[in-house]
């Protein structure tokens, strides 16, 4: 008999301990009953005119930071709007003011306003697909600290998302109405993502953005854009950041440069060339990069030598008048272009080194190449955002012409 | 033929094993059969209470000596008994006068003209073969009574195995009489070291059970294994192979099945080639081999027949569907109620869209429907054939079309399950789909609880127990666990013959060889190209 | 009866692998870089070495006495009442480390996954499943090793090589890191990490051929400790060190930055997570298996069965303990440090008394390999 009763009761005795700590179900919240919160947008917004609700505060008893306020928006995947399978015929609506829904409210913090936020809807806000963070170049130059703690210690925000500054007001482009995606933030992200693709863009999600800005000599840098008439968005350029603060921005253009410096692929922008005069314009598109680093000390300061090779195709002439089936035209342009490019980048560097962001990364270079010369000089993110406005470079453009498109003069 | 050979080896088999006969029989334990002829025929009378269909027929031998011969009329073939038995015993006078005390060697070697005939004095087993539908002739002043095997028992003809249909292969299939059988399986392997060795189990049925091996290949070991777990059965009944099953699996309570069932002789025959033991009970046309591993439970006959390398993809496409029918759904409640960042942005959204009516949580939802497809599977195989086949589709159209309308479950659970039920029955084991069927139910249940990080728990649980899992003391995942390289050309996917030189080494057979190398080796040159455009020499 | 020595060598290197690789790995990188920051691989490297001596200790003992446990042995070399101090003292670590596992993993899940799902669950759940699949002999204990050994390495192998696009070796310079000053300090708090090797003193007196111990387990932990250098390597690669010190689990984290290709998943940290039970399992089984049976070798019992229910309470008490996060891995620091002198020094101690004293025990009989002098 106890051999047989044995296991039964000892089996018995553990479902009776197990059983009541399997009751719950305390994580299961459904996927409709989740607010999903598809963007984020943030803004700054004068003390006054705000109402103080004390949804994480109270006067007196839990003091509320003195700091002002951000005035966030999230927008909201509304479920039942946005039908299942490619939607011909369907209950749903492809007008994506209909799809999302955007709330936005105050805080003096990040958690707070969601805290506020929360307060308001049912559902509980779940930011696992949240893809779109935006801020507006206001909160970007007054510092991100909060917003990139709150995101980073949040284990539900992907470190896949886009971080952008806007120019103007953000919470503008979470009410944006793009025409091309049922979901407007999956638009914005697609902007960026077929960026990459294209060449328009390094590829700078919101984890490579922390990754950099906490590294000892780099900083980080975000894309810039602004709202276009259609609902639309344009990259504007980059916004590079000194620790947690935006210190300047680029043209789109710079951004091409910015590419060629780091030798990122591949490229995709598009400029002029102006062959002997005005007259003779052409226009070119890179394909390729190829760019090698060169770092040593010179006169006490880290030096780099900068070596670019382009691979360019030609897309465009404006004009009849002349030719470019000849080697020496193409030479000329390849000149050109080179001239140009150690120009711009000459520019861009003298930028950023101005506003001592070194979005490059030269500083890390410096750090595991030059290990020694780091470890003396430099040690620290503020030494070494010091001494980047003293480095200097050579800048050396070569340029080769491959294609010139299905045209043969 | 070794048809009859049965005869003395299941009464060897009846003297050895140490069951209790039937209460009535009990009682004649060790009586023996006395001269007269009245005085036995009351006994056996007494014991078969005049059952209806039991014809007792006097007549006498060789027109001297007075006989009866009984056998139960519904039993027997009526002209054998008739043209073999009663004819000579009545006709076929011997030249001179037959005394009682030659009468038994005279009918045994010179009268009968049947072939299984044999002679006892035993009343218990007089009476089982009178049972078995055999003709006993008694006959006054001689105490051995004579049997002779008549028995005819309708039965169906072999046909295609019903449930292990094939494209590629034999399309016989094994039917409920033990001989014929045996006779499917002989003829496959002619070879004298086919050992069939019967046995009686179930003291009512008395059912005649044949343990098959091949001596030269199969385990020694083995095999006395088998017969100790088969000779230590005393129940009264084994009506099918699945009493035999259960009764000698390992572990009783695992819902993994442990022994697997064939009706396929070519099947009982490959698997006695690699080394196992099938066993065949009267009675049941499906055939258990031992020991099984779970890989079996996912191979068919044609993953031999056809080439390899469809096969070996068609196979993992079954394993592929096996997993799919244990897991698939739970790991759509955790991703929809736990962890839904996983799947893609746009496709959330719209999943939420889907679910937005649905009044339960997906887990209730799920189980609804799984429960309602269980029910309606269960109910298409028990409704008469020729309703099934317009309910199961019907059915399957309307309750899903109707269960999304009514808001009860959001379509893409309809076909998360559709796709797990299909899946279920692209393996070719019944029980070992079944088994994987209804464990993802608690799987289900679990990952309601505690989401993918639950469904992963509910995962090693089975894989724990599929592990710990033993058949006749192999492990139930040989050859991945504990590994063989041997057998692992035959797991995922199925190697070209040529690579499978020897029998899988887990089950330790006695001959490794299958193919010889030479002629490996000679498979393997290039052939010469016999009818190639080179042949047309005279054209111009 | 059948036989009890049927462990092949790729099973015991299986076990090993599978032992070691647990819940460590999600802290790994942190661990390393804040030992070295960019150092961290050679940090890794470098603790996998202080791993090889625990292991070469354990196994010579082993292959000395290859019919016999350490607290079988150790009773031969060093007396008994001195062994049972030790061996108490063995006994106690390894129910230590096997409920800081499961309250760091508890704690994982829980932060990460089941946020409102209380931590005791969690914790309770995973000692559970250990404890259960504990009841069974060593040949089975062998097979789960071996059956879930493919199922932890390549996840883990997975999320490396799909990671690797996105790393930058400049990360990864200079090789010796910019501060090495706590190298050491991080070097044996992941030798730490290689305590798993300890099972071998088990895994011997069933290995079919005990002679090649030492190979499997040479071959074991070059490949745990190969998937934690690669990790460590992608993980630094991928962030860059300073990055890593804002991260609690880097490797999570690296999950969390992957996607498979064309979007299957979007993010793999919670697959990822819920892969890797199956890591954390092995580990648990691992260390609560030599604590059940080092406890009942060492009072004579013939069961283990019943010590693996009786010590489950004591267990989960003792994963309860830690009031918070930050303090738990302090703890599991520490005592990850003070393990060394159970799992190094008192099987080299040990070693170095049987070789003075010429104790060793039954050969088996065909081909014995000489231990090293």
């Amino acid at each position: 008999m106890t051999t047989l009763w044995s296991p039964f009761t000892k089996f018995s005795m553990l479902a009776l301990l197990v059983l009541p700590l399997l009751t719950g179900c305390w994580d299961r919240l459904e996927i409709e009953d989740r607010a999903v919160v598809l963007g984020v947008s943030i803004d700054t917004v004068k003390s006054d005119g705000v109402e103080d609700d004390a949804v994480t505060h109270m006067s007196g008893a839990i003091p509320s930071p003195k700091s002002g306020y951000y005035h966030v928006a999230v927008q909201i995947a509304l479920p039942g709007r946005i039908p299942l399978g490619p939607g011909e015929g369907g209950g749903g609506t492809t007008d994506s003011s209909q799809t999302v829904w955007v709330l936005d409210t105050f805080g003096h913090s990040l958690d707070d306003a969601f805290m506020r936020l929360q307060q308001q809807t049912s559902s509980r806000l779940f930011f696992g697909h949240l893809r779109v963070i935006i801020v507006s170049e206001a909160v970007a130059k007054k510092g991100m600290d909060n917003i990139n703690d709150f995101f980073r210690r949040n284990s539900e925000v992907r470190r896949m998302a886009w971080m952008m500054i806007a120019k103007g007001n953000a919470m503008k482009l979470m009410k944006a109405a793009p025409k091309l995606e049922r979901i407007p933030t999956l638009y914005l992200m697609t902007t960026l993502d077929q960026g990459i693709k294209m060449g328009k863009f390094p590829r700078d999600y919101i984890g490579t953005f922390w990754s950099n800005s906490t590294k000892k000599g780099q900083e980080g840098y975000l894309p810039y854009v602004e709202l276009q008439k259609e609902q639309n968005i344009e990259i504007k350029g980059l916004a590079y950041f000194k620790g947690a603060k935006m210190v300047g921005k680029t043209k789109p253009i710079q951004i091409g440069t910015f590419m060629a410096v780091k030798g990122i692929n591949p490229a995709g922008y598009r400029v002029f060339i102006t062959l002997d005069g005005t007259s003779k314009l052409i226009m070119i598109s890179t394909t390729s990069r190829h760019v090698s680093w060169k770092s040593s000390i010179k006169e006490g300061h880290p030096h780099f030598d900068i070596d670019i090779v382009l691979e360019i195709n030609i897309e465009e002439k404006m004009d009849q008048d002349f030719d470019i089936n000849r080697e020496e035209i193409l030479r000329q342009i390849e000149l050109k272009l080179s001239e140009g490019t150690t120009k711009a980048c000459k520019l861009l560097l003298a930028q950023t080194q101005e506003n001592s962001s070194d979005i490059f990364g030269f500083g890390e270079y410096i750090r595991a190449k030059k290990s020694r010369y780091w470890n003396a000089h430099v040690k620290t993110k503020e030494q070494w955002q010091e001494q980047y406005k003293d480095i200097t470079f050579d800048i050396k453009t070569d340029v080769n012409v491959r294609r010139v498109g299905m045209k043969a003069k | 033929m070794p048809i009859n050979s049965w005869f003395t080896s299941n009464n060897n088999g009846t003297k050895n094993s140490p069951q209790p006969a039937s209460p009535s029989l009990e009682k004649l334990q060790d009586q023996t059969i006395s001269n007269s002829l009245e005085e036995t025929l009351q006994v056996i009378q007494g014991v078969m209470q005049n059952e209806d269909d039991l014809l007792v027929r006097r007549f006498h031998v060789f027109a001297q000596h007075p006989a009866v011969l009984i056998y139960y009329s519904s039993m027997i073939n009526q002209t054998m008994v008739n043209q073999d038995v009663l004819k000579p015993l009545m006709k076929e006078m011997p030249s001179e006068k037959v005394g009682t005390e030659q009468l038994h060697d005279v009918i045994l070697n010179d009268t009968l003209y049947h072939s299984q005939v044999n002679t006892d004095d035993r009343y218990t087993a007089v009476i089982e073969e009178l049972l078995r539908g055999n003709t006993i002739v008694l006959i006054d002043g001689l105490t051995r009574a004579i049997i002779i095997n008549t028995s005819s028992i309708e039965n169906r003809s072999v046909d295609q195995p019903a449930t292990e249909q094939v494209i590629r292969g034999p399309r016989e299939g094994f039917i409920e009489m033990l001989d014929k059988n045996i006779a499917l399986i002989r003829y496959r392997l002619l070879t004298p070291e086919l050992r069939i060795k019967t046995m009686e189990i179930g003291r009512r049925s008395k059912s005649r059970v044949a343990v098959c091996y091949l001596e030269d290949i199969a385990n020694a070991e083995l095999v006395n294994e088998v017969f100790r777990r088969l000779s230590v059965i005393d129940i009264d009944a084994v009506l099918d192979s699945g009493y035999l099953e259960q009764l000698i699996e390992d572990n009783h309570h695992s819902p993994f099945p442990q022994v697997q069932y064939t009706e396929r002789p070519d099947k009982v025959a490959a698997n006695l080639l690699e080394g196992r033991v099938a066993i065949l009970v009267n009675g049941s046309p499906l055939a258990l081999i031992v020991p099984s591993v779970f890989n079996q439970f996912y191979q068919t006959v044609e993953d031999y027949t056809e080439r390899y390398l469809l096969m070996s993809a068609i196979r993992i496409a079954r394993l592929i569907a096996l997993v799919f029918s244990l897991i698939f759904p739970s790991l759509y409640v955790a991703i929809i109620s736990f962890n839904p960042e996983l799947i893609p942005t746009e496709f959330a959204v719209a999943v939420a869209g889907g679910r937005a009516g649905v009044p339960f949580p997906a887990v209730v939802e799920v189980l609804i429907i799984e429960i309602s497809m269980e029910v309606l599977r269960e109910a298409t195989i028990r409704l008469p054939q020729q309703v099934g086949g317009a309910l199961s589709i019907v059915g399957v159209l309307v309750i899903g079309q109707a269960a999304v309308a009514a808001g009860f479950s959001s379509p893409i659970t309809v076909v998360i399950i559709a796709l797990t039920t299909i899946g279920s029955f692209a393996t070719p084991a019944y029980n070992a789909a079944l088994a994987l069927r209804l464990l993802r139910f608690p799987l289900i249940i679990i990952s309601g609880i505690f989401g993918l990080y639950g469904v992963m728990i509910g995962c090693i649980l089975i894989a724990n127990h599929m592990l710990a899992l033993k058949s006749f003391g192999m492990p139930y995942l040989t050859p991945l666990v504990p590994g063989n390289f041997q057998g692992m050309k035959d797991l995922l996917i199925r190697a070209p013959l040529t690579w499978m030189p020897e029998r899988p080494a887990f089950l330790l057979p006695k001959d490794k060889k299958r193919m010889s190398q030479a002629s490996i080796d000679e498979i393997k040159k290039t052939k010469p190209d016999i009818v190639g455009p080179k042949a047309n020499k005279e054209d111009p | 009866m059948s036989n009890m020595r049927q462990i092949t060598t790729i099973q015991s290197a299986a076990v090993q692998v599978s032992t070691i690789i647990g819940v460590g790995v999600l802290a790994l990188p942190l661990i390393a870089v804040r030992a070295a920051d960019s150092g961290a691989p050679l940090v890794t490297l470098l603790g996998l070495m202080v791993g090889y001596v625990g292991l070469f200790a354990i196994t010579i003992l082993g292959m000395r006495f290859p019919d016999q446990s350490i607290i079988q042995y150790s009773e031969v070399i060093i007396g008994k009442w001195l062994a049972w101090i030790g061996n108490l003292f063995a006994i106690v670590f390894f129910a230590v480390l096997t409920s800081l596992a499961a309250r760091e993993f508890g704690e994982v899940v829980v932060t990460s996954v089941l946020k409102s799902t209380p931590v005791e669950v969690t914790v309770i759940v995973m000692l559970l499943l250990a404890s259960f699949s504990c009841r069974n002999n060593i040949i089975t204990f062998t097979y789960l090793h071996h059956f879930y050994f493919p199922l932890i390495l390549f996840p883990g192998l997975g999320i490396v090589v799909l990671s690797m696009k996105n790393a930058d070796l400049i990360n990864l310079q200079p090789i010796i890191g910019n501060d090495p000053s706590h190298m050491l300090t991080g070097v044996l708090t992941i030798g730490a990490l290689f305590q798993g090797t300890f099972i071998m003193t088990l895994v011997i007196p069933a290995m079919r051929k005990p002679q090649k111990a030492l190979l499997a387990g040479f071959v074991g932990l070059l490949i745990a400790g190969g998937l934690y250098v690669a990790i460590v390597v992608a993980a630094v690669g991928v962030f860059g060190s300073e990055e890593i010190k804002n991260l609690l689990w880097p490797t999570l984290e690296l999950a969390k930055a992957t996607t498979l290709p064309a979007n299957v998943l979007e993010r793999l940290d919670a697959a990822f997570l819920a892969v890797w039970v199956t890591a954390v399992f092995t580990t648990l089984l691992s260390s609560y298996f030599l604590t059940i049976r080092m406890a009942s070798e060492m009072f004579r019992l013939q069961d283990h069965k019943a010590i693996s229910t009786f010590l489950l309470p004591f267990v989960f008490i003792l994963a309860m303990l830690p009031t918070n996060i930050i303090q738990l891995y302090a703890v599991i620091e520490d005592v990850g440090r003070v393990g060394l002198y159970i799992t190094i020094a008192y099987p080299g101690l040990l070693l170095i008394i049987s070789l003075v004293r010429k104790k060793r025990g039954n050969q088996p009989s065909d081909n014995v390999m000489e231990p090293l002098h």
